[in-house]
């Protein structure tokens, strides 16, 4: 087949149009690295102002390609649908409030160049959004990782910090690693890399079943990685612990939106046929998300840090996302309205530990003892961000998993298996687990007396409390009124 | 005359190398050293898979993409386990190990 050169760069050119928002971040990414290099000594926050004009002018370019309904550009290689756009809005608008996290508390330090790698960051995960090609989509889960690996080690004030870097970016290589090899065994099996392709899906029909096995398995631990579901879980609670708190809140929200999409996109390929490898991955998927679930409720429970806390509850999360990922049938409304609910609650969360870091000093739990009476408004919203991941009325938390177990329990109705009636059940038997251990933090908070007198130390950062505040009113905003966002997803 | 099956089981051996590296040895240098050997197992394999794939050579393509990732994966990791050595005056994963449950 040889196609003329002319006119492989007329579909080139043609395709442009569908990367402006990849080009609006790759400008800035530029940019950045520039300022933090040039300016940044002269013109204080000038890497930051790059950042989020660049940041702002992709979710422009994003919002003008809300009507496109499922193109492909680049000789297939990009693709552009409304879930990825509506996941790359989501994605760029997250890292923008990140990107004014760090800001707002790192302001001492010569510290430029975080920036621009949240902005390769970024990037990788709108590949991820948007592809349905292997190559891109490891390309897409490297970069992510790079950048998040020098994220996590980039402050490295202290011992943990170091530590969390060096086990993140371990672990991280090795799971790509063995991503890679089953990559190339399935690319072997197959002769294509287009996980949608006919050619593809018909390789896989016709493969031996243990090398199907083992290459499903191999690219699972890359994927698993990145949204840390149960066996590949063990990286998390550490690095969330040691990372500075602006990077946590990045690292729980953003990359796992990014994954999930690729996930969902990967699923739907698959799990449409009847042959060995579509019940591989429905079991796969269907074990994964009750291990998730269970390993990540009844492990938070005997926390006694909030963040390791909220690194175990990721993980339940992650569990949930993946029941509905399996539940998803022809739209992806819930699928959607539960990864914004999960993001605004993780970053609001976030936002109150790292408030409440800066005052106390610390982020153990017995640290929140009686702050209650002292703090009344700020464990007020964080109660309500409790009630909000435990996913009780009248909270967004709520409806999002109200309407993962509608679907769910909808395709059980449709075919009768044990499999999916556990899911239901482990799902909900976990948000009664759930609610111990996130009410421990207005039980220590209001109920429990102080022993000691304690100190609290004054902190500048107002206006990223009221980001915090305008977070816990969307959750309740989009709890009571769920057609405001349901309606923008058509 | 030498097959696709004699690439397939080289590379197989570079892998399970790089596995045994990452499970054995007690240095994060060499640990970095394993990965590699597992990159470089995947990146024969597709080499020696491109050569049936004459129209798209997805696997060279990708080849190279993985080479270059690899590297800067390794170089990041470095500098980290660099900054470690800072602070641990150690790079052995089992004596650094102040976050656990």
């Amino acid at each position: 087949m040889n196609v003329p050169i002319t006119a492989i760069l007329d579909q080139i050119l043609a395709s442009l149009p569908l990367f402006k928002p990849e080009f609006c971040l790759t400008a800035g990414f530029i940019c950045a690295i520039a300022t933090a290099l040039f300016a940044e000594q002269r013109l204080k926050n000038v890497t930051f102002t790059v950042t989020a004009l660049s940041l702002g002018a992709t979710i422009y370019c994003l919002f003008l390609q809300v009507p496109i309904s499922a193109t492909t550009g680049f000789s297939g290689m990009w693709l552009v649908d409304k879930l990825g756009t509506y996941a790359r809005i989501l994605i760029s608008t997250a890292t923008l409030l990140i990107a004014f996290f760090i800001q707002q508390r790192h302001t001492r330090q010569q510290n430029g160049d975080i920036y621009s790698m949240l902005l390769a960051a970024t990037l990788g995960m709108h590949v991820l959004c948007s592809t349905s090609s292997w190559l891109l989509a490891f390309i897409g889960i490297e970069m992510v990782s790079i950048a998040s690996y020098l994220l996590v080690g980039y402050f490295s004030q202290n011992k943990a910090q170091s530590e969390a870097a060096m086990k993140y970016a371990l672990f991280g290589s090795v799971c790509a690693a063995v991503m890679l090899y089953g990559l190339s065994l399935m690319y072997g099996l197959t002769g294509n890399l287009d996980f949608k392709s006919a050619q593809h899906l018909q390789g896989l029909m016709t493969a031996s079943e243990p090398l199907v096995t083992l290459s499903i398995l191999f690219v699972c631990v890359g994927i698993g990685f990145k949204l840390s579901f149960v066996p590949l879980h063990l990286w998390s609670p550490d690095v969330y612990q040691g990372s500075p708190t602006a990077i946590t809140a990045f690292l729980s929200t953003v990359p796992k939106v990014g994954a999930i999409i690729l996930f969902t996109r990967v699923y739907q390929a698959w799990s449409s046929t009847s042959f060995y490898f579509s019940e591989l991955a429905t079991w796969i998927i269907v074990v994964v998300a009750l291990a998730s679930m269970l390993i990540g409720n009844l492990a938070a429970l005997r926390q006694k840090d909030v963040k390791r806390l909220m690194a175990y509850s990721s993980i339940a999360h992650t569990g949930f996302l993946m029941m509905a990922i399996f539940a998803y049938q022809d739209t992806f409304r819930y699928l959607f309205f539960y990864l914004v609910a999960y993001v605004l609650m993780n970053l609001a969360t976030f936002i109150f530990i790292d408030h409440l870091e800066q005052r106390t000093g610390s982020t153990t739990l017995r640290s929140y003892m009686g702050l209650g009476r002292k703090l009344p408004l700020l464990f007020s919203a964080f109660t309500i961000v409790a009630v909000s991941l435990i996913g009780l009325p009248p909270t967004i938390g709520f409806i999002g998993k109200l309407m993962v177990f509608s679907a769910v329990f909808d395709s059980y109705q449709d075919g009768q298996d044990t499999s999916v009636l556990l899911l239901l059940v482990v799902g909900a038997l976990t948000a009664v687990i759930s609610l111990f251990f996130y009410f421990r933090i207005p039980l220590y908070a209001f109920i429990r007396k102080e022993d000691d007198f304690k100190h609290l130390q004054s902190s500048s950062a107002g206006l990223l409390l009221s980001v915090g505040y305008g977070l816990v009113f969307l959750v309740l905003l989009l709890g009571l009124f769920p057609q405001l966002l349901l309606d923008l997803l058509l | 005359m030498i097959s696709i099956t004699h690439f397939l089981i080289v590379s197989a051996i570079i892998f399970c190398i790089g596995v045994y590296a990452i499970l054995a040895k007690r240095n994060a240098i060499m640990i970095l050293v394993g990965i590699e050997l597992m990159i470089n197992a995947s990146i024969l394999n597709f080499v020696a898979f491109a050569r049936y794939d004459s129209v798209n050579y997805g696997g060279q393509v990708f080849a190279l993409f993985a080479i270059v990732l690899a590297a800067a994966a390794v170089a990041v990791g470095l500098a980290i386990i660099l900054n470690v050595y800072r602070h641990y005056k150690t790079i052995d994963p089992k004596n650094i190990n102040e976050l656990k449950d």
